[in-house]
């Protein structure tokens, strides 16, 4: 089972026409997207209508939970807010209604796998799963939301860590942050996406029976840049996709 | 956000490529498949291939679990001896046709996905299952016992439950007294596409429509919309009856039995 997780595409069209592009290569089983279509960036409404063509299931990030609550004072405002007034009515709505987690349940080698599907952590769309976060305080994370693998992005550094719970019969929990689309904070500039396969044929629960490979993919970064740079938004914004923070 | 949910193809490709070619008219939001791909026509590989082509996310019925096991035994409550007889047949047809990339692909599939909404600052839990969240293959008809239908969706903490498995589509609206705070539990059979047996052959699926104003407190806040059909049938029980399956599936095609 092959499946391609995605997340903070952050209105970057440049950046996703690409990313589908390649998506489409790997001829996955499943694809979901784990938040943040919008913001800091001019093609939401594009971004949207990809996904919503295509049917891809999604969860919504923080910034997409928060656009319909906007005031028409706060969206005049100057900067930032500009990329969330251009986003037209009805994807407003379609924001609005997006779901906070998917849980999907495997039964693999005989007993059951949880995976979770979440914007930042579990309990929050806005609270971030850093890679250095401590083994234990991690493991309360999968224990309290009953997950053997937990996948997010929202802080847009990719990673990938195996925790032993020592524990049978799902020892392992893999923690997978979906790094992004269009707005990596890596120090790569590239984007970047996840292609998760688990695997049915493994005896037991080893680490390996199930395989995280992260994709980076160049895109026209000087597009994307100088189209921030050619709109009210701050130019700022177009220097964090150059240079990747 | 309007979610379209299909199930229970059963290998009967031209039905589903009916359903896809109306499912694009619909502008669905988001595509969920409950299981059951595979059985009694001669097109699983086909049909298989067809779901993973749009990358659609997919629970395993228990047909899906069976042929994934290269199992004989496919979890249907066959009554008589002519049925079992039957099924037999299409259980061993259907092992053999089915090659080992897509049985690797049955196999691998969740056997339930939640999708958990926070609407209103309230939860809304969509539960997807193919038969009943307690087991695969339990078939929950419409005329189950609202106090025992309640109490499967009260122990999986869903609100609304979507199902297939038994082919006959219906929505029952349950009505829970808390104390004085009424709720509402939705439970949506979402019928078949390819192996209707309401006695209308036409195939069938769901669209669920809700909102940002969709609410376990509004019964109407939450709209199910059934869609049914039409497809080439005779095509489809030709192909049984020019197949080692047994004629009564072409009969039963033809006739949405």
């Amino acid at each position: 089972m092959k499946i391609v997780l995605f997340s903070d595409i952050h209105a970057n069209l440049p950046a996703f026409e690409k990313a589908l592009e390649l998506i489409d290569g790997e001829t996955p089983d499943m694809v979901f997207c784990l938040g943040d279509l919008v913001g800091y960036h001019i093609w939401p409404n594009e971004i949207i209508s990809h996904i919503r063509r295509r049917g891809i299931a999604t969860i919504g990030g923080n910034h997409d939970a928060k656009v319909k609550g906007l005031t028409g004072a706060q969206l005049a405002e100057p900067g930032k807010n500009y990329a969330y007034k251009i986003v037209t009515d009805e994807n407003k709505e379609y924001l609005a209604t997006l779901p906070a987690h998917i849980h999907l349940e495997f039964q693999i080698n005989g007993s059951p796998l949880q995976m979770l599907l979440v914007h930042g952590s579990p309990k929050s769309n806005d609270e971030y799963l850093l890679q250095d976060k401590s083994e234990a305080d991690f493991l309360a994370v999968f224990e309290n939301a009953n997950a053997d693998i937990l996948c997010f992005g929202h802080s847009h550094k990719p990673y990938y860590r195996v925790l032993d719970t020592g524990k049978e019969p799902r020892r392992f929990k893999h923690a997978i942050n979906t790094g992004s689309i269009g707005k990596p904070k890596d120090g790569n500039p590239q984007g970047g996406f996840v292609v998760l396969t688990i695997n049915h044929n493994d005896s037991k629960d080893t680490k390996e029976f199930i395989n995280v490979n992260f994709v980076r993919f160049n895109y026209d970064i000087e597009k994307a840049a100088v189209a921030i740079e050619n709109s009210p938004l701050p130019n700022d914004l177009a220097d964090m996709l150059r240079k990747a923070y | 956000m309007k979610i379209a949910l299909f199930s229970d193809i059963h290998a009967n490709l031209p039905a589903l490529e009916a359903f896809f070619k109306d499912l694009d008219t619909r502008k669905a939001d988001a595509v969920y498949c409950l299981g059951d791909l595979v059985g009694y026509n001669i097109w699983p590989n086909e049909v298989i291939d067809e779901v993973r082509k749009r990358n659609i996310p997919t629970i395993a019925g228990n047909y899906d679990f069976g042929i994934g096991r290269s199992s004989d035994d496919c979890g249907c409550a066959y009554k008589t001896d002519d049925e079992k007889a039957n099924g037999a047949v299409s259980i061993s047809f259907t092992n053999q046709l089915v090659k080992d990339e897509q049985r690797r692909y049955l196999r691998t599939l969740p056997a339930h996905i939640k999708v958990e909404f926070q609407l209103n600052s309230d939860k809304l839990n969509l539960l997807l299952v193919h038969g009943s969240p307690r087991k695969i293959n339990e078939y929950l008809f419409e005329d189950r016992d609202e106090k025992s239908l309640s109490r499967i969706m009260h122990d999986a903490e869903a609100d609304i439950m979507c199902f297939g498995h038994t082919h006959k589509p219906y929505h029952r609206v349950l009505e829970i007294n808390d104390a004085g705070t009424i709720r509402y539990r939705h439970a949506i059979n979402i019928g078949s596409v390819g192996k209707p047996k309401d006695g209308n052959p036409q195939g069938g699926y769901v669209l669920l429509h809700l909102n940002d104003n969709s609410s376990i407190s509004q019964k109407e806040s939450i709209q199910v919309e059934f869609i049914r059909f039409n497809y080439d049938i005779e095509k489809a029980a030709k192909a049984v009856e020019d197949s080692p399956l047994p004629n009564a599936y072409a009969e039963s095609l033809r006739k949405g039995i």
